[in-house]
């Protein structure tokens, strides 16, 4: 194969010097951000996209693992990939939101746009089987006219009047004594079963508010609301309600490398410049203090600054403006070390989140496999 | 949106093609009578189109039209 053809030889190394994978973080610039692990980029190293080279990098580590919050790193994956994960995450997981709000009676001082707009941001949950696996999107008939079934549509209501308390002592002022229901979460709002929803969605699978204490409206006597509610399974790129996460998000690992020794009052101050947890202080030992050239010299037993875990780490960038520091520290950010936030809003559990963007990733993949095979097979015709 | 679908509740239910106009004019001739809530005192009383704007009870000039029992749809959005 000719040379300008850029086949490489197998010889050729795959490996990319760590180094080259940190980004740069000085006191005003921000330095070598772009991934250059490619075909082509460097003489006599081959970074073509391999499988089984990828399998042998690829690494997870989980740091928290909560029903509702989970933090976890991708190690050994390139930007975007991580940040497609990220965007799936975010608007393209389906939840179920209420969609539709039927008014009947709203006296409160909210107006009822206002109040659909309100009721439609509440999360809930419920069984989730019946949710992922049973429920599907809303489907419309050739004229556009919604298709209601039980399978597609889950009703709520809500219906409440504020009527004063006869047993409130004559001084009081908590208007949540003075009268009933002057206050309107999101518990009042009742699930009404349909058609088959009543195996899938009873129980401890009842479809109910994540938040049971969220205020919905304030009312007082003789103010009212009745209404019922359609919910209706989404996705985030439609509208923010039906997205699942709080927030799904990543950063990048950072590395601090202190180059030249930090001792003593300045190990201390250096320690301060981080969060509490990323700097510890060790005692200069015997043997450090006795190697020539080390830095130690003379200096046993006092305090030095060691990197304790650099996760901590905000990358404020405070060290770098103290003239004591110059030169003996380096920041910097892994550029393939995503360490993930995911904050659920509480229909999925966070970790299912993950592991349901992948499968959305899969699909939209199998999707486009599909588009260039056909696209090859057309244009060889 | 659904409110381009409101309309003021009246008596009759004025059937669908008949313009506006006649319908009003229907009204009038029939002096149907609204429900009105003194912005005052609270009391609730009918109005008609000649009647003063005015609480019969209190004498206040702030009088509230009662909501519509219709039921009004909105999207969640
Ligand atoms: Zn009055």
């Amino acid at each position: 194969m000719a040379p300008s053809s850029g086949r490489r030889l197998a010889s050729r190394t795959k490996e990319e010097p760590e180094e080259r994978k940190i980004v740069g973080i000085n006191k005003e610039t921000v330095t070598n951000t772009v991934s250059t692990d490619y075909p082509d980029n460097f003489i006599d190293e081959d970074h073509a996209w391999d499988v089984d080279y990828f399998r042998s990098k690829f690494r997870v580590e989980w740091h928290e693992n909560n029903e509702h919050e989970a933090q976890f790193s991708l190690i050994g994956l390139d930007a975007s990939i991580a940040n497609a994960f990220r965007r799936i995450l975010i608007a393209e997981i389906p939840t179920l939101a209420i969609e539709k709000v039927f008014m009947n009676n709203n006296t409160s001082v909210i107006q009822d746009e206002v109040l659909a707009h309100r009721l439609g941001l509440i999360p809930f949950t419920g069984g989730k089987k019946g949710i992922r696996d049973w429920m599907t999107y809303l489907s419309k008939d050739a004229d556009g006219q919604d298709l209601c079934f039980d399978h597609n549509t889950v009703q709520l209501s809500l219906s409440v009047e504020c009527t004063k308390n006869k047993d409130a002592k004559p001084d009081e002022t908590d208007p949540t004594k003075l009268y009933h229901n002057a206050h309107v979460y999101a518990r009042d709002i009742v699930f009404q079963p349909l058609g088959d929803q009543e195996k899938w969605f009873s129980g401890d699978d009842i479809i109910r508010p994540v938040n049971p204490d969220i205020l919905i409206a304030k009312l007082r006597p003789p103010q009212v609301l009745d209404m019922d509610l359609h919910m209706h399974k989404g996705i985030g790129a439609d509208h923010a309600k039906f997205s699942p996460v709080c927030t799904a998000s990543y950063r990048l690992l950072p590395t601090i490398t202190i180059t030249k020794p930090i001792l003593g009052d300045d190990a201390k101050k250096f320690q301060e410049c981080f969060m509490p947890g990323t700097i510890k202080l060790e005692k200069v030992t015997r043997q450090e203090a006795r190697q020539a050239g080390s830095g130690y010299e003379g200096h046993e037993g006092e305090n030095k600054a060691v990197v304790a875990n650099a996760m901590y780490d905000t990358v404020s960038r405070e060290v770098l403006r103290h003239d004591e520091f110059q030169g003996k520290v380096k920041l910097g950010r892994k550029r393939d070390h995503f360490i993930f936030s995911i904050e659920s809003s509480g229909q999925w559990d966070s970790d299912e989140l993950f592991l349901e963007s992948v499968k959305v990733m899969k699909q939209k993949v199998g999707k486009l496999r599909q588009l260039a095979v056909t696209m090859v097979t057309e244009n060889s015709i | 949106m659904s409110r381009e679908g409101y309309q003021i509740p009246t008596a009759q239910s004025s059937a669908p093609g008949a313009s506006s106009t006649q319908v009003s004019r229907a009204d009038d001739n029939m002096g149907t009578t609204m429900t009105y809530m003194c912005g005052d005192c609270g009391f609730k009383f009918p109005l008609k189109r000649q009647d003063n704007i005015r609480c019969i009870e209190c004498g206040c000039r702030v009088l509230y039209k009662e909501r519509t029992k219709r039921m009004v749809q909105f999207e969640a959005r």
